[in-house]
């Protein structure tokens, strides 16, 4: 039994945390940030008692498309566009669900090596036409993978929508595919959307204390415990953080015991944040839970040309989820470096306006906010964007992937980490996983 | 020629090196080329009565080393000429040269940005192993991961010992150049703008991706390759224009006795209960042999040259969307004088280098996001070379052959080419140069405009793809052109495939037609 401090109170530490706990350590969370309840994603059953909800119909744009968990209604929304694709969907969402099956297993532990042999050949038992999906589809554009299978300009882009979320990536891009199977991982056959879960349960039975971490110290190579802002020393032998790998290794452990290349390496994973969140209170509630407002996959990719050269798009990809006379939105593209909520408020509510009952008010946070708020870096809640060079077995830097670091008893656990956020966790399960192992 | 043991379709240089490669073991080869010279898109011709030009591939890149050995290629004829040097002028009158002298380089570099002169030699020693530990694969066929014939399993553990052995770190960097994009690769390196765009612009050629797609950071190890090989960069110039590589290799394929026929198209290879049989040419004669290469592009061949009905139908939808998306051009000028870059405005060694118009990675990208929509750049990217600099027997004394390689031109151009659009898309290429070189509209004698869809007229190549297919991560190794029939065979027993559109593709490399035929000996 050993002092473990966890660093941070998302829902990766707290699965640490809580791991760690029952393995008979004395824990203490040390929260930095603001809690937030209702989180992205799903909850892997491994975790327990964790409720994934999802709106049902989980897709709704405001052509009349509907997408819900029963394929077969789906499809029926799918034949008023066209009645080719509405033949295909039950086959794309059966190919594509074998795909996340195999990424479903690979999420729930450490990421395989590159040259994994039994990873190999968990590949190869995929079959031929799984292994060819898989070894095709991965490094594509997702724009590229749907035109291969339907023809509706309408279903293509509302699935773009989610195929570039929180990625500053165009559908066009190599390696949306990807993301698009990412956002599929855990969910029903036919489902290509994170749920949303409520966290709050793991705070349960933990130790936690508000405030900020200044340094993580350091003695003869191995952790002794943290310093908090205000002075005060919290000794301990194990220390996992969840922040950011750049500021953990870079700015919390003292200069000197990390090799200057690994520290530089850590600070250049891509994080850009790339959208803004906004809560609307309407008049009355919405007839519907959720409404995606994309275009095609050419209005999509339109968005992102505007982030490239740093500005907010003219038509962002706006999606909102109902909650009473609320609505939760997320609004793509938007530059890491946006501060001003007007500019981003004025294009929400002119795209928005037309389909919502009466707006009352509206509260923008900018990925700036969002960094401020969340202590997501450059307001990216994946901490390291998740695009196929910072996947898998090179995330969030393949010399970081088995979660350790080169501090003994200093180890990684945030969203940084494989499999990033929207697993509920899962990093944080993982991490714990290596720590009893080693 | 009594029956040949081998007809090869298509006189392109993967074509005639198959055919030497053939014969040099001790086939009987007979080459078949539909137009009335050969080469493929690297030839030369003398468009203008004076002036010769390598209309379309223009430069000398990755021809494996071996090839040129193996077969002789100087002796019969081939003499390559260094381009020693890459000007970039810059838009506010300065401008980057990478010299091929290393303290003059770095001079020049620190001069931009001192931080790049350091890390310009790590970066080259890091892509220098890359390029070594990618070689191996450009001289193999690429074996099918889901196979379980116990040769093709052989084939597959060896190559999984071999990357086995590499380093790790080496693994993980080739990952990285794999999925990243070039823009962010070069991001992790330098800082200068000029540099990052001349960089990253060699990851777009021949794709319609821009610098911040990702998947384009792999095409930057192309540029170490030859080097490895004690060729500069990469790069050359060949004496007398591209129709040298391609008359060289021919020359070698007739020494050992190879067949080759002009102005024979066939118009299709016959197949008799899954085997192929012999090809029907356009005029109407046919011709049998126990084995047909065929150096076309995929959809050519599948599409094409072979009825669909003799071909499984999961086959051919991959060869349906199989990519090719042609996004270059070519404009070929005819020179008075030399053009003055205002930023160099005195001939110097600097013309006998290429010229490179690519100020920064944003220039590039938004040239590129408007050939997405399907327009051609306003303002686009030029790789530019002056071969009579190097090679006077290009022009008439005094006057100078221009090539310009352009991007974005898309083969799916909004309203489709027309002559109108080919010449509004010459001005456009010949006004922005003329912003770095002033002199340049006066010094004009005559123009080419070469766009995707005059490339696939004259030479066949499907819509003006100069690689015979995207180089995209998901076409690429044992994808190309199609999963399971990635190691030059087709469904078709005794059809091959030997050109770029097999695996490793790639401009004038010959590494295609070198392993389609190590695979037919086999």
């Amino acid at each position: 039994m050993s002092d473990v401090l966890v660093i941070g109170a998302g829902p990766d530490e707290l699965v640490a945390a809580r791991l760690l706990q029952q393995a008979g350590h004395r824990v203490t969370v040390v929260q930095e940030h603001a809690l937030h309840d209702r989180v992205d994603g799903w909850a892997p059953a491994q975790l327990g008692g964790l409720q994934t909800t999802r709106p049902d119909p989980w897709l709704r744009t405001n052509d009349g498309l509907e997408l819900f968990a029963d394929v077969q209604r789906s499809a029926q929304s799918i034949g008023r566009l066209s009645a080719r694709d509405a033949q295909r969907w039950p086959e794309f969402c059966e190919r594509m669900a074998r795909l996340a099956g195999l990424l479903e297993k690979i999420y729930l532990q450490a990421p395989p090596s590159l040259i994994d042999l039994r990873f190999a050949l968990r590949v190869r038992r995929l079959g031929r036409r799984g292994m060819e999906d898989l070894m095709r589809v991965l490094p594509m554009p997702a724009s590229e993978l749907l035109d291969e299978w339907f023809e509706s300009d309408i279903l293509k882009g509302a699935l773009c929508a989610f195929a570039v979320r929180d990625l500053q990536q165009g559908p066009r891009s190599a390696g949306t595919a990807f993301r698009l199977l990412h956002a599929h991982v855990g969910s029903p056959r036919g489902v290509f959307r994170p749920g949303t879960v409520d966290v709050a349960p793991l705070r349960s039975g933990l130790t936690m204390r508000e405030a900020q971490v200044a340094r993580i110290d350091v003695r003869g190579g191995a952790v002794s415990g943290a310093t908090l802002a205000n002075g005060e020393t919290l000794p301990a032998t194990i220390v996992v953080a969840g922040a950011h790998p750049g500021r953990v290794l870079g700015e919390l452990v003292e200069p000197g015991w990390i090799d200057p290349d690994l520290v530089r390496a850590a600070r250049r994973i891509r994080s850009r944040g790339v959208a803004a969140r906004a809560r609307l209170e309407l008049e009355r509630a919405p007839q519907w839970p959720t409404l995606t407002l994309a275009g095609t996959a050419d209005d999509v990719e339109r968005a992102y040309d505007a982030v490239k050269y740093g500005r907010i798009s003219e038509r962002p990809v706006i999606d909102a989820v109902a909650d009473g006379a609320a609505l939760d939105v997320h609004l793509q593209f938007v530059p890491h470096t946006a501060a001003d909520t007007a500019d981003i408020q004025a294009r929400l509510v002119k795209v928005l306006q037309p389909h919502v009952p009466p707006i009352r008010r509206v509260s923008v946070r900018t990925p700036v906010d969002l960094e401020r708020t969340y202590g997501w870096p450059q307001g990216q809640p994946h901490h390291a964007e998740l695009s196929l060079d910072q996947a898998l077995w090179m995330r969030p830097l393949p010399e970081l992937a088995g979660y350790k670091t080169p501090v003994a008893g200093l180890w990684l656990c945030g969203p940084a980490m494989h499999p990033g956020a929207g697993v509920i966790g899962a990093a944080g399960y993982n991490c714990a996983r290596a720590m009893q192992k080693s | 020629m009594t029956k040949p043991d081998v007809i090869i379709v298509g006189g392109g240089h993967n074509g005639l090196t198959c055919a030497a490669y053939l014969a040099r073991a001790g086939k009987k080869v007979l080459v078949l080329e539909r137009r009335e010279r050969i080469g493929g898109a690297a030839f030369s011709e003398e468009v203008f009565p004076g002036f010769r030009f390598s209309v379309f591939s223009y430069v000398v890149s990755l021809l494996r080393p071996e090839i040129i050995r193996e077969l002789e290629l100087p002796r019969h004829g081939l003499q390559i000429l260094p381009l020693e040097s890459t000007l970039t002028p810059l838009p506010n009158g300065d401008r980057l040269v990478q010299w091929s002298d290393h303290d003059q380089n770095r001079a020049e570099l620190a001069r931009h940005a001192p931080r790049d002169a350091e890390a310009y030699d790590e970066f080259g020693l890091l892509l220098h192993r890359m390029a070594r530990a990618v070689k191996p694969l450009l001289r193999t066929a690429a074996p099918d991961p889901a196979s379980l014939r116990p040769g093709e399993l052989f084939d597959l553990l060896r190559l999984g010992r071999y990357f086995r052995e590499l380093p790790e770190k080496d693994l993980h960097a080739l990952w990285k150049l794999l999925t990243m994009s070039a823009a962010d690769y070069l991001d992790e390196w330098f800082e200068g703008e000029a540099l990052k765009g001349t960089k990253s612009a060699s990851g777009i050629i021949g794709t319609l991706l821009g610098p911040r797609s990702p998947g384009t950071a792999y095409v930057l190890l192309h540029h170490y390759m030859g080097e490895l090989d004690g060729v500069f960069r990469a790069w050359g110039f060949a004496k007398g224009g591209n129709g040298s590589v391609s008359a060289a290799i021919a020359a070698a394929a007739q020494a050992h006795g190879v067949e080759i026929r002009t102005n024979a198209a066939v118009s299709r290879i016959r197949v008799k209960g899954g085997r192929a049989s012999g090809v029907i040419l356009e005029n109407g004669d046919e011709l049998e042999a126990g084995t047909i290469v065929s150096g076309a592009d995929p959809r050519r061949t599948f599409l094409g040259l072979v009825r669909e009905e003799n071909l499984p139908d999961e086959f051919v939808a991959a060869i349906k969307r199989y990519k090719f998306r042609g996004a270059s051009a070519k404009v070929n000028l005819a020179l008075g004088e030399l053009p003055r870059f205002t930023c160099m405005p005195e001939p110097g060694p600097h013309m006998r280098g290429a010229i490179s118009i690519s100020p920064s990675v944003d220039y590039l990208e938004r040239a590129y996001d408007e050939a997405k929509y399907g327009e051609f750049s306003r303002r686009p990217y030029m790789d530019i070379v002056i071969p009579s600099m190097l090679d006077p027997s290009m022009a008439p004394p005094g006057k100078h052959v221009m090539s310009i390689f352009v991007q974005y031109a898309p083969y799916h151009l909004n309203g489709g080419w027309s002559d109108a659009r080919r010449e509004e898309f010459g001005d456009t290429v010949v006004n922005t140069l003329a912003e770095y070189a002033p002199n340049l509209k006066g010094a004009i004698l005559h123009r080419q405009v070469v766009t995707p869809a005059d490339i696939e007229r004259i030479v066949g190549l499907s819509e003006g793809n100069i690689f015979q297919g995207e180089l995209s991560l998901q076409q690429m190794f044992f994808l190309r052109p199609a999963p399971a029939w990635a190691r030059y065979r087709t469904p078709i027993h005794g059809l091959y495939q030997c050109g770029s559109g097999t695996h490793p593709g790639g401009g004038v490399m010959g590494a295609s037609g070198r392993n389609a035929a190590m695979e037919i000996l086999r």
